[in-house]
């Protein structure tokens, strides 16, 4: 037993070596990296800004819906975890998606190595890269719009939480790209999706009742508002505890759902002879 | 491994299912929706690349499988190392079932496959190594020292820290031989080796492969050149179609058409309109005709026939009344390109 889970460790951590120095040559991934992610928060805050007036009058109904009147910590928190959980989304499809282009899947479906591990490596590097952005973004937040987010043992519990619901995800779509190939349409509309329905830059009391529904039944609503409610208003455990749980059931089911479903269309995509087509 | 055959392929076969083309193809496209159909134009057609084949490899031989291009010689590896599952049949490598323990039959593999772009060009030959040994479960210390003789053992060292898309076609199908070596296998799939490769590489590589079965490899290996299916394979199955239609030592082959003779010809034009005529003389088996790649415009007629004398004469009377002029003729010993023309009536290029 032990032998088998450092055997899959050696693969987890080798597969996510390989994406790391593949990714680190490509040298304009620095500036995607990079600018993109100070960007993206920064046009929100603008928008707010002028919602708000000149004298910040308008930030009291802000204030009402949120519970805090700091609307440029309410955007980042919310921009910054959607996109770390977005690259987390499409990390194992998309690199997937990469070696069905480069021709270099069948190589690694050849090999003895549980392919599982493989696309958690990948989905590793992922993870690893993406905390490039993140960090950018907190940074420009904090010293260029003085915000001050609480980084508690929580904060971190439920970032890893979120991860684990999302990466399950992220397994349900790499079975779709070793099924359908081509995924495209269905990123960019679940990426619209989660944009809408999550909250990502308003509170989710402004939407109508049937978009808080929607936004009830997916896992990145309650992360966003877990990171808000304690990095931002300082919320304790008790506060946020029926959350928290519903989140990590959120975890629990996607992740083994995702498993699921990929050995199912794995062995599918064998039997219909289409693993080597992309 | 005690299994007295490394490979046991037990009537495999393999049948791919065409779609029936969509609505919008039908609309759009008449040529692609006709291809998708059956001769009824309703029911998806269906390919069947692999067609009940059987047979086993014998531990420390080189098999191999020859055929042209489409014969189904790429699906058979596939489905050896479980890359596809079979529709039907069973096939075990090194005493592993390919559908009921197809991990454990990987473990005892070491495969190559066709083309240039199984391996990651944007790392360097040594990186690809030490992904693909961890893969193949090659303890850490044990990987350096193996990667580091086969850089070596493949001309590969002084390249090694340089990324793979700066190797030549040559390096690129040694690294990959060399990949498929890391833990050692006991038998390895070589899916048309030398495809690609100049002749000088070509020949190096058939040296290498000759030393892994000293080594006491069991090697696969599929090709569409019969010279080199003649001179590395101890056996050698033809497939066409799907179908195994001759498997045997070359020299065995060989002299099945022992009897037959080869009369080539050599020709200032191209010989249209008579080849089917030819075709029909007696005691006439095969006929084909190949442009000489020689920078020359000539072609040579090859006819296999039962009895060169007999052929010979109404051969140079067809050849005459069509107005070729003979350049050069030759009767000669029947070579494996001329079995697979006897069992099949046409050439391996066809």
């Amino acid at each position: 037993m032990s032998g088998t889970i450092s055997r899959t460790i050696r693969v987890f951590a080798a597969a996510a070596r390989r994406d790391l120095l593949i990714t680190t040559r490509y040298a304009d991934f620095v500036v995607g990296m990079l600018v993109w992610p100070i960007l993206m928060p920064s046009l929100t805050v603008f928008a707010a800004k002028a919602l708000a007036g000149p004298d910040g009058s308008g930030l009291s109904a802000f204030a009402d819906r949120t519970g805090t009147t700091d609307y440029v910590g309410f955007v980042f928190a919310g921009m910054v975890l959607w996109m770390w959980l977005n690259m987390v989304l499409w990390s194992v499809g998309g690199e997937l998606r990469a070696e069905q282009r480069r021709g270099t899947l069948e190589s690694n479906w050849m090999t003895p190595a549980p392919r599982l591990a493989i696309l958690l490596g990948s989905g590793l590097n992922q993870m690893i890269v993406s905390a490039i952005p993140v960090l950018a973004s907190l940074t420009v937040c904090s010293v260029a719009w003085r915000v001050r987010f609480a980084v508690t043992p929580l904060v971190g519990l439920v970032f890893l939480v979120s991860t684990i619901a999302v990466f399950g995800l992220a397994l349900a779509f790499a079975s779709l790209v070793l099924f359908l190939k081509e995924l495209n349409a269905a990123v960019f509309f679940l990426r619209g999706v989660f944009m809408v329905f999550c909250g990502l830059t308003s509170p989710l009391s402004v939407l109508p009742p049937w978009m808080r529904a929607v936004s009830k039944a997916l896992p990145l609503t309650y992360s966003i508002d877990l990171v808000r409610r304690l990095s931002l208003a300082g919320a304790s455990y008790a506060d946020v505890s029926h959350d928290f749980w519903i989140l990590t059931a959120f975890a629990a089911g996607l992740l083994i759902a995702g498993c699921l479903a990929f050995i199912v269309v794995d062995r599918a995509v064998r039997r219909r002879g289409t693993l080597g087509q992309y | 491994m005690s299994v007295a055959n490394a490979i046991e392929v037990d009537d495999l076969r393999r049948a791919f299912t065409r779609r029936a083309p969509g609505a919008l193809t039908r609309m759009f496209s008449r040529r692609r929706a006709k291809a998708c159909s059956g001769d009824d134009g309703r029911r998806p057609a269906a390919l069947v690349a692999v067609d009940g084949i059987s047979f086993g490899i014998r531990t420390g031989e080189i098999f191999g499988l020859l055929g042209p291009n489409g014969a189904g010689k790429t699906t058979t590896i596939k489905m050896l190392c479980t890359l596809l599952e079979p529709t039907s049949g069973t096939a075990r490598v090194a005493g592993f079932d390919i559908v009921r323990e197809p991990a454990r039959a990987r473990a005892s593999l070491g495969t190559v496959l066709s083309g240039e772009r199984s391996l990651y060009w944007k790392l360097t030959g040594r990186e690809n190594l030490e992904y693909f040994a961890a893969l193949y479960d090659v303890e850490p210390i044990t990987a350096r020292e193996r990667i580091t003789e086969l850089l070596d053992r493949f001309e590969l060292t002084d390249k090694a820290n340089e990324l793979v898309e700066r190797y030549s076609t040559g390096m690129r199908q040694r690294l990959s031989i060399a990949r498929a070596l890391l833990a050692n296998p006991p038998v390895l799939l070589l899916d048309e080796p030398t495809a690609g490769l100049d002749p000088q590489s070509a020949r190096n590589l058939r040296e290498v492969v000759r030393k892994l079965k000293d080594e006491g490899h069991t090697i696969l290996l599929t090709t569409h050149y019969m010279a080199e299916a003649d001179e590395l394979s101890d056996r050698i199955a033809i497939i066409d179609h799907g179908k195994v239609i001759a498997l045997d030592s070359p020299t065995a082959l060989k002299q099945h058409i022992q009897q037959m003779h080869s009369v080539e010809v050599e020709t200032d034009r191209a010989p249209d309109g008579i080849l089917d005529e030819l075709r029909s003389l007696p005691l006439v088996r095969g006929v084909e005709c190949v442009q000489s790649g020689n920078g020359y415009e000539t072609w040579t007629i090859r006819v296999l026939t039962e009895d060169s004398r007999q052929t010979l004469d109404a051969l140079l009377d067809l050849l005459r009344a069509g107005g070729e002029r003979v350049l050069n003729l030759r009767v000669a010993e029947p070579t494996l390109e001329d079995v697979f023309i006897a069992l099949t009536g046409k050439s391996l290029r066809d």
